[in-house]
């Protein structure tokens, strides 16, 4: 039987993409507005196009908070793509005021510094140099892939690091803990490399 | 490092995609020539990003649904970034359009709209905000007219519009049109970078005029371009943009080396 993979739908952010490129791996794409629906799922992707602010009052509001840390807990799959990494940690600044994350990792989300030489937003393709995990497999090192933000993660904490980019400063472009996986950069949106990372985190079992 | 970028622009209108020469168009072919004979899905391996553009003069409802449903069988087999714009007439479209495979819109006429601006920001962050400006010299090239509504209306210069309107708005980058050079394939206007010191904080990208290899090359040779934009389908038809690509990194560009051979 076929593998079902949710995607979270919280009204923002470009679900299509994401959708499209599961449905090309040959896999089933389920768009998810409701948190108790959760557990039907081997696999849940939490996308995001859209401010660190929106997105962390609709992921309170809608009950999706409580719902990936049990889901987290429970040992299945999870990824999150741009904000939706950024939601994977503890706060964020985006918006002008400071707003909670799921807090699955150590850091927070805050403007990239800038200085004369640094345009921001940081868009398009940067390279990624990645430790090599099991999600990574084959995916030669220094590839390039799509970055669209002005916001990125501090931390001091190196633990769970799997790549990080440069703009200006190192800022962590993917993290990964056990069953939860993230990325700075959309996979949905790099080619061949991005693909990849998609199809060996539908693999995982 | 952050590489630069080449970028393919289709324009669209009523079921078919279109050349563009100094703003008027000439119909090439429809969506299945554009993927069988084209051979889009090829071409996309060489280029960053997609910029799709609904060119019609105030296109109604049905027009933004049949110009979506264009795009999506486009987007099933192509992974790469994706801006929709063009006929952009409300917050209602925006997000349409992002719910439809942008992931970023284009913006022309709403400039000005600084409502539909704040609110799309807020709601997608700056980061997804293209603003494209159509631009015509005048007073010979001590400035430009800035315009919308597809080149007809014109309310500002650039020079006003950089001094009071840009540092007023939210955007994400800025693509530069020249609509004397556009679609004359005999090279971009270089030129108007010098109107634009590092004061502008955000990405700027040039189009209009590109008709071979070498003038992408030109465009992305300067230090504050960061990528280069085409709409020129019969110029860089087949192999055009992967020659262009291949030249600019033989010159020094950074620009991402997409590795084809990974298997799925």
């Amino acid at each position: 039987m076929k593998k079902k993979i949710g995607i979270i739908n919280i009204g923002y952010g470009n679900i299509a993409s994401v959708f499209n490129a599961i449905k090309f791996l040959g896999y089933d794409a389920c768009l998810e507005k409701n948190p108790k629906n959760i557990f039907k799922y081997s696999h849940i992707i939490l996308p995001g196009v859209g401010s660190f602010a929106q997105n962390s009052k609709l992921i309170n509001k809608y009950g999706w908070n409580e719902s990936l840390k049990e889901y987290a807990k429970s040992g299945l799959y999870l990824f999150g793509i741009c904000v939706g990494m950024q939601l994977m940690f503890e706060d964020g600044s985006e918006g002008g005021e400071v707003n909670k994350g799921i807090g699955f990792f150590k850091g927070h989300c805050d403007k990239f510094i800038t200085n004369n030489d640094l345009n921001l937003p940081h868009v398009g393709f940067n390279n990624v140099k990645h430790k090599n995990t099991k999600i990574w497999n084959d995916i030669p090192n220094d590839s390039p892939f799509y970055f669209v933000h002005s916001y990125r993660i501090c931390s001091t904490s190196k633990v769970n690091i799997i790549s990080e980019t440069t703009y200006g400063e190192k800022f962590i472009s993917f993290i990964e803990n056990q069953n939860i996986f993230a990325s700075q950069f959309h996979p949905e949106k790099s080619h061949n490399s991005g693909l990849k990372i998609l199809k060996n985190f539908l693999s995982l079992n | 490092m952050l590489n630069k970028r080449i970028i393919f622009a289709l324009l669209y209108c009523d079921g078919f995609f279109y050349l563009s020469r100094n703003f008027r168009l000439q119909k090439v072919g429809d969506i299945d020539w554009l993927i069988n004979n084209f051979g889009f899905g090829d071409t996309c391996h060489f280029i960053d990003e997609l910029v799709c553009i609904l060119v019609k003069k105030k296109p109604t409802q049905e027009d933004k649904k049949k110009f979506l449903e264009n795009i999506e069988k486009l987007r099933k087999k192509i992974f790469i970034p994706i801006t929709i714009g063009g006929g952009i007439s409300s917050i209602d479209d925006v997000e349409n359009y992002f719910l439809n495979g942008a992931d970023k819109i284009l913006i022309n006429s709403k400039i000005y709209d600084s409502e539909l601006m704040f609110k799309t920001a807020e709601l997608w962050g700056e980061q997804s905000i293209s603003i494209m400006i159509d631009y015509q010299a005048i007073n010979n090239n001590e400035d430009y007219n800035i315009f919308t509504e597809s080149g007809t209306k014109s309310l500002m210069t650039l020079s006003n519009f950089k001094d009071n309107i840009l540092p007023k708005i939210p955007y994400g980058e800025l693509i530069l049109n020249s609509i004397d050079k556009d679609g004359n394939g005999t090279g971009l206007d270089l030129e108007i970078m010098k109107n634009f010191n590092n004061k502008i904080k955000s990405p700027i990208l040039l189009m209009g005029g590109a008709g071979k290899p070498e003038h992408i090359l030109e465009g992305l040779k300067i230090k504050n371009v960061s990528g280069v934009l085409t709409a020129n389908l019969f110029n860089f038809l087949g192999s055009g943009l992967e020659i262009a690509r291949k030249k600019s990194i033989d010159n020094g560009i950074s620009l991402a080396n997409f590795e084809k051979s990974i298997r799925l």
